[in-house]
């Protein structure tokens, strides 16, 4: 064992994704997503009107239009995270998410995770302590958190 | 004890569950393909393992589990999500998964559920995540419903 991480990141190093925009088709595919899940036979399932893809259904519910699932966020901040860490992220860490902001159709999403802290761990591992967010194209924080991140020795 | 019938219905200290299901392929790559989540290790063949995200669907089914009667009169808007992951979650595992209503509170008009989770594989009892989800449970604040 070399005690090097997989990744090396400096205290205050930024992860930033490509900008996306929220589209209907986003937030309909993770509304579909949950009946598929919980059906589990092999074909896609959907469900009745939502806040996230009926927008009659959610002005009914006091809002201005249809708005994402903030785990849509929850998991393009994970995938983010994926793309750096590889499957160590989904063996031990911690991701924590807050919705302060709702996200509207078409706002464009930006996600980033920032190293906040680094320590190596007695079993050679490299803790990460992230803040992570997704902000629009103004910087305007919709979602915000914190990821703790374990990165194996190489 | 609430459970039994609506989710908005729950009180602190409802138990809901355990309950038992497998971790399918056919779940990882769906959920990993509806959330741009395209790494091979959640959606190809050799040895997948589940986004520790998926954890938040548990909920929903620990809901449909301990709420047949369905959400209540208004949408739940998700608030928090907070996950700590102690081990992997490998596709075929048999998984064991049960949650408590923690806290239920009010502020600014809204009211906030917590329920705290517990992801195990059900061969060995071994703690794999450990879940604390925050919902609202309308969006309108009280004083603008009618």
């Amino acid at each position: 064992m070399s005690g090097a991480s997989i990744v090396d990141l400096k205290i205050g190093a930024e992860l930033r994704s490509a900008p996306r925009p929220m589209t209907r088709e986003r937030m309909r595919r993770y509304v579909d997503a949950q009946p598929t899940v919980a059906i589990d036979d092999g074909r896609i399932h959907t469900q009745p009107p939502t806040i996230h893809d009926d927008d009659a259904y959610a002005k009914k519910q006091g809002l201005p239009g249809i708005i994402a699932d903030g785990m849509v966020s929850t998991n393009w901040i994970q995938g983010l995270l994926f793309d750096v860490f590889g499957r160590a992220l989904a063996r031990k860490g911690r991701l924590r998410t807050k919705y302060i902001a709702p996200i509207y159709e078409d706002q464009i999403v930006i996600c980033v995770a920032k190293v906040t802290a680094k320590a190596r761990t007695d079993s050679g591992e490299t803790a990460y302590q992230f803040d992570v967010w997704c902000e629009d194209d103004t910087g305007k924080k919709l979602t915000v958190g914190e990821a703790l991140v374990y990165a194996p020795a190489a | 004890m609430a459970t039994g019938g609506y989710v908005c219905d729950l009180e602190v200290g409802d138990r809901i569950g355990p309950v038992e299901y497998t971790m399918s392929a056919f779940v990882v790559r769906e959920y990993s393909h509806a959330n741009e989540l395209h790494h091979d290790f959640l959606q190809g063949i050799d040895d997948p393992l589940a986004p520790p995200t998926l954890i938040h669907l548990d909920k929903l089914r620990l809901y449909r589990h301990g709420c047949p009667k369905g959400t209540g009169p208004s949408a739940r808007i998700h608030y928090e999500y907070d996950a700590t992951i102690h081990g992997e979650v490998r596709v075929g595992d048999k998984l064991s998964v049960s949650g408590t209503v923690s806290e239920r509170y009010e502020r600014r008009g809204r009211e906030y559920v917590v329920m705290e989770m517990e992801l195990r594989r059900a061969a060995d009892n071994a703690l794999l995540i450990v879940y604390r989800d925050t919902s609202i449970l309308a969006y309108a604040q009280k004083s603008e419903k009618k």
